[in-house]
């Protein structure tokens, strides 16, 4: 039992990273909260229902899906956010609303506003038995997954040219250009970066709840937005151990509190982040960022 | 080499350098000095493409780069090294130096150049994975100068280099400059500490209030009453 309830724990967490993980690689580079980021798991989930219905066999329209996330996150850069450039901070965060309206309303009136089921292999809602305990295939999934994808993030960020220029940029982006490292190439990185995590992190999503609809990524990525803040915003690792530490609480939460509690679960929640953010204002692992940006 | 004809820059109302001329030829060092606020900083800045003319043109190599992203003016080679150094603190040495090169050199010619510069810069090598942040002052400067220098650039554009260093530091960093120069690099130097500039210029121009004061030969700078009154306290 108590198995359980740490898999599920950090299955949770590890989706919550994810979505951090790509709200943080954005902000650190252009300084954006971008709140269309549940919007493109959404379009991951509606890309995968489609491929489906087209007949595409499970891994390749997965991977249709997480591509089409990673696309569309180039698209929003590409329209909607590099003719803001140098915009006030306030006007930016307006455009990514915008676009999550609108998106939102796309979806609701193109397809449908009731959820669509998704029609998941069987074999992923199997279990594993070890001794007496049972372990969902799922969440054991979800868990190898978001750690894989970590990993290869941080190979990325760590042995190639591009991923350390975005390091750099983090820290200051006008010395990376003055290296002659174009910006729009370290931008759209980010944001690809970014589409193939909510990509992920939508399959996984979907994985446990086998239907998609137009509302889809919104608490996920309110989560992870709370998830990057107790992290430190713009910081990937404070992303990732906010992320998880969100995760456990919440399933912490649900596994403990008794039952006339359990509606103020996320009111607890919320007041644990407001506590770390009362002791360290920063987050738990600050982001470095020198004094000219 | 390059050349400043009636550049202007405003931020907002204030005009914070007004009909600036300057040339800099081939192998030269020029100095551009002046007081705290006189412009320097920003003419450097509108050169290297960080901030916008308000009107006048910039020609580097008889090609126009007034107005061109910075990353475009990186790639003609000029390189900027930046006031107070503004090394990547979060970065190793080797990252650093890494990114200078990118995207100017093949990986094979950056591994030459970087192996240069660890034998211009020794201290370098010895704190080859060390990040940025922990080195002292006077080594981020190093790291800085060499940071540029991987671009093999055609011409340096250094804002302050002294500022800020150890009397001792400050030696060694000039000493540099002057072996660059001697190694054909031609270079536009900012620095507040105008005696020492002037040492080591060939040409030098000095701004007050955004203004060119004064331009000519080092000798001339350093001999007039001007500069002598005004920054050499004599």
């Amino acid at each position: 039992m108590v198995m359980q309830q740490i898999i599920n724990a950090i299955s949770l967490g590890g989706i919550y990273a994810l979505l951090a993980l790509g709200l943080a690689v954005v902000f650190s580079i252009v300084g954006l909260i971008n709140f269309a980021h549940g919007e493109l798991m959404t379009v991951s989930g509606y890309a995968l229902l489609a491929s489906l219905l087209f007949g595409l066999p499970f891994p390749a329209a997965v991977l249709v899906a997480i591509a089409c996330g990673a696309f569309a996150a180039l698209a929003m850069e590409r329209v909607a956010f590099r003719p803001m450039r140098g915009a006030s901070v306030t006007s930016l965060l307006l455009t990514s609303f915008a676009i999550s309206s609108l998106l939102k309303v796309l979806f609701q009136n193109g397809v449908s506003a009731r959820p669509q089921a998704v029609a998941m292999p069987d074999w992923m809602t199997g279990a594993f038995f070890i001794g007496d305990m049972t372990v969902g295939v799922g969440p054991v999934i979800s868990i190898t997954v978001s750690i894989v994808a970590l990993i290869a993030l941080q190979m990325f960020l760590r042995r190639t040219v591009t991923g350390t220029a975005m390091r750099a940029a983090a820290e200051d982006f006008n010395v990376v250009r003055l290296m002659g490292i174009p910006a729009n190439r370290i931008i759209a990185t980010a944001f690809v970066l970014s589409g193939l995590l909510a990509g992920l992190a939508a399959m996984l999503w979907i994985a446990q709840r086998a239907s998609v609809d137009p509302l889809m990524g919104f608490t996920p990525v309110l989560k992870a937005f709370i998830a990057a803040v107790v992290g430190g915003l713009g910081s990937l690792p404070g992303a990732v151990a906010g992320g998880f530490l969100l995760g456990v609480i919440e399933v912490l939460l649900q596994a403990t509190l008794p039952v006339g509690l359990a509606p103020y679960r996320d009111a607890m929640v919320l007041s644990g982040v407001i506590a770390v953010l009362l002791v360290r204002p920063e987050g738990l692992i600050p982001a470095v960022r020198s004094q000219h940006n | 080499m390059l050349s400043v004809e009636g550049l202007s820059i405003r931020y907002g109302e204030v005009e914070a350098v007004r009909r600036v001329d300057l040339t800099v030829g081939r192998g030269e060092i020029v100095a551009l000095v002046g007081a705290n606020g006189a412009g320097k900083s920003s003419t450097l800045g509108a050169i290297a493409g960080l901030v916008p003319a308000a009107s006048g043109k910039v020609f580097f190599d008889s090609g126009e780069i007034t107005g061109l992203a910075p990353e475009t003016i990186a790639r003609r080679g000029i390189s900027l090294v930046p006031e107070g150094r503004r090394i990547f603190a979060s970065l190793s040495v080797a990252d650093n130096l890494r990114l200078g090169g990118a995207a100017h050199l093949s990986p094979a010619a950056a591994k030459t150049q970087e192996e240069e510069m660890l034998q211009l810069f020794p201290i370098l090598r010895r704190y080859y994975r060390s990040k940025g942040g922990n080195l002292s002052g006077g080594e981020q400067q190093m790291l800085a100068i060499a940071r540029a220098l991987m671009a093999k650039p055609r011409m340096l554009l250094l804002d302050e280099p002294s500022l800020g260093l150890a009397p001792q530091m400050i030696d060694t960093v000039f000493d540099l400059i002057a072996e660059l120069r001697e190694n054909g690099l031609t270079i536009l130097l900012v620095e507040q500490n105008v005696a020492l500039a002037l040492e080591i210029a060939d040409r030098a121009t000095a701004l007050a209030n955004g203004e060119v004061a004064l331009a000519g030969t080092a000798k001339e700078l350093a001999a007039s009453d001007l500069v002598r009154q005004a920054y050499l306290g004599a």
